[in-house]
């Protein structure tokens, strides 16, 4: 066997190797973004009140994850990438506060922030009766109210933990703080709501 | 670190019952879109260096910045209720739209104009 055959057996399999799992990666990674996606885009939307927007920080959550933590183990995505995504919720807040201060320097005034209502268009595909779907939209516009309502980082708990169901440990990865600090953050913001809504429901 | 089982509080199944019918009322534009997002994300898996593609902005918005703050101290306006520092600025700009930027710098322009005009700047 020659010295370039010996290095054609050896390196062979270790690349059909590689190979095989950048291919599983990329199968789990899809199929775990593909899971998340809707509920992340829902969550951001509920935060950001712009649908647009917040497709805009969901991709940009994905793509950090897969380009930062793709790697890692699958368990870990949903904390990680909740993370990357509440940071950049966060951010966007910031930037908006930033953005409406130079606007308002520049004497063009703020953008308006009641003529957004993503429940009113949305259609029904559970073809349910006009009265059950118009009390679900008006309910879910009261919560979605309540919600944005809330401190950042209690909505933050709020949502991760009821919308996105992660447990007490997740919720503290994705929010970068202590486990104490997601419970009395869930806590107080479930107290809050329920004060708020519990007569209509 | 994983998903819970079902909270028994019936104040949360509802609030989450409601959000997971708003999750299923999505539309077909939506979904498309998520699922572009999601091949881009995908791509990066082939991709071995960082994207650079912000650097095509530095010298442009690099400008807008210095200008824009250099007016803003100069000229303090009244509605502004706390100051403004450049990393807010660049954190605006790094995401914000071409429109904005030539707002900006027309602005800045125009401020600039009217200080130099006023003796107030040079």
């Amino acid at each position: 066997m020659t010295a370039c055959t010996s290095v054609f057996a050896v390196s062979w399999p270790r690349e059909t190797r590689t190979e095989t799992t950048v291919l599983e990666q990329r199968r789990q990674l899809d199929q775990f973004l593909a899971d998340v996606e809707r509920r992340a885009l829902r969550i951001a939307e509920i935060a950001v009140r712009d649908r647009d927007e917040a497709l805009d920080l969901v991709q940009e959550a994905m793509i950090k994850l897969a380009r930062n933590y793709a790697a890692r183990s699958r368990d870990e995505w949903t904390p990680l990438f909740y993370r990357i995504l509440q940071n950049g919720i966060r951010d966007w807040h910031r930037r908006q506060k930033v953005r409406n201060r130079v606007m308002v320097w520049l004497g063009r005034g703020q953008r308006g922030e009641d003529d957004y209502d993503p429940v009113a268009t949305a259609p029904d595909p559970a073809a349910r009766a006009p009265a059950e779907v118009l009390q679900s939209r008006e309910a879910l516009q009261r919560l979605e109210q309540a919600v944005r309502g809330l401190p950042p980082r209690q909505r933050e708990a709020f949502m991760l933990r009821t919308f996105e169901g992660l447990d007490v440990a997740g919720t503290a990865v994705a929010m970068g703080c202590s486990q104490g600090s997601v419970k009395t953050h869930y806590s107080r913001a479930i107290h809050t709501l329920r004060e708020q809504l519990g007569d209509v429901w | 670190m994983s998903k819970e089982p079902t909270n028994k509080d019936p104040f949360a199944d509802r609030t989450r019952e409601l959000f997971h019918e708003s999750v299923d009322r999505l539309d077909g534009a939506t979904l498309s879109r998520l699922n572009q997002g999601r091949q881009r994300a995908l791509a990066e898996l082939d991709r071995a260096a960082p994207h650079g593609q912000w650097l095509r902005w530095v010298p442009v918005t690099g400008v807008a910045v210095a200008a824009l703050v250099a007016v803003m101290v100069v000229n303090q306006p009244g509605q502004v209720d706390e100051p403004m520092t450049p990393t807010d600025f660049e954190m605006l700009i790094e995401h914000e739209e071409l429109e904005l930027l030539e707002d900006l710098e027309f602005y800045t322009w125009l401020e600039l104009a009217d200080a130099e005009a006023s003796g107030d700047v040079g």
